[in-house]
């Protein structure tokens, strides 16, 4: 399952990278190939890009999921709440971004997530790109410069953690 | 026991719509009870002293409900890896030691509280990171919040599974 998840997650950031045009030095920041980025402004748009991005592309998912009736009835309030809490995020990252002036990435017209099963490999595909949002936030949130950005993305990055550890006691998975 | 309390995920709903309704920077509004931290010795001692006091709340629940203690454990000994990691940046920032910790009277094991213990040494973590002024110690405090913040969930987990049992 570990290794099903990192791949997810490497195909899912080399594809946020592609799609939104993801700067290249964030890019290699979150594949480990760089070992800080230069804090200042210029850099918290970059991650406000990526971070708008991730969260469009979970939004995606758990719409596509919910319109179709895919999560497990006992589990549709959860994923109504996530799906709610990753709006929040995207919305509170565009207002922090307008107020600087900046646009971020609009939401693809089409998200292409190939064959979505029904119950526990729904939960998987919700799992990787909650997975790849905790270590995106949690490797990116030390090289945010502002402040009010800076306690936004902490409380982020504490419902990513959230999402996550649902979904793997769903899964079974180790929660501790 | 006693399995009361507010879900943090409404909270922090409200917070982050807050966020998105209104221009950021200086109006940068404040869930209710927020800490505005003023330095990184600020934080930490903040941090010491609500890790205290929900480590008061764990070993009270580990020694009244036995089939918690593996958990209990487990969480007791992210929290010393914490305080261990949290000594080394208050040397790397050049900050004096923790402040001496209160003797604590012993805890009602009840879910409610070690709930609310948890969430606000989470809170204090998020609260704190724009405070310290040193990416490093962001980057640790944040790695340790992630933890907390699993714990939060797994509270809040076991919460749900108590009353589910009612």
């Amino acid at each position: 399952m570990a290794e099903v998840m990192a791949a997810g997650r490497r195909r899912l950031l080399g594809g946020l990278a592609a799609a939104a045009g993801v700067s290249p030095a964030l890019t290699a920041f979150l594949g480990g190939r760089a070992e800080a980025l230069t804090r200042g402004g210029e850099t918290d748009v970059a991650i406000l890009q990526a971070a708008v991005a991730l969260e469009n592309q979970a939004i995606a998912l758990y719409e596509q999921g919910l319109r179709r009736g895919l999560f497990p009835p006992a589990l549709r309030a959860y994923a109504v709440e996530f799906r709610g809490d990753h709006l929040g995020h995207r919305d509170t990252q565009v207002a922090i971004a307008r107020e600087r002036g900046q646009g971020l990435p609009e939401p693809l017209p089409r998200y292409e997530f190939g064959r979505l099963r029904p119950g526990d490999e729904m939960i998987r595909r919700v799992l990787v790109i909650e997975d790849a949002a905790q270590r995106a936030y949690t490797a990116l949130i030390s090289q945010i410069a502002a402040r009010d950005y800076l306690l936004a993305a902490a409380f982020v990055l504490v419902d990513e953690v959230r999402h996550l550890t649902v979904w793997r006691r769903v899964l079974g998975l180790r929660i501790y | 026991m006693d399995s009361t309390g507010e879900h943090g995920g409404a909270s922090r709903r409200t917070l982050l719509r807050a966020l998105a309704a209104v221009p950021l920077g200086l109006s940068l509004p404040r869930r209710a009870g927020a800490a505005e931290y003023g330095s990184a010795a600020e934080v930490l001692d903040a941090i010491e002293r609500l890790a205290a006091a929900l480590d008061a709340q764990l070993e009270a629940l580990g020694a009244a409900v036995p089939s918690a203690r593996a958990l209990v454990a487990s969480l007791r000994a992210d929290h010393r890896r914490h305080r261990d990691e949290r000594a080394r940046l208050r040397r790397r920032l050049g900050l004096a030691g923790p402040p001496l910790a209160e003797r604590r009277p012993a805890a009602a094991p009840s879910l409610a509280p070690l709930r609310a213990a948890q969430e606000a040494l989470v809170y204090a973590h998020a609260e704190g990171l724009p405070a310290l002024g040193d990416p490093f110690a962001v980057d640790r405090l944040a790695h340790h919040m992630v933890e907390l913040a699993r714990h939060l969930a797994i509270i809040d987990l076991w919460i749900q599974t108590e009353e589910e049992r009612g």
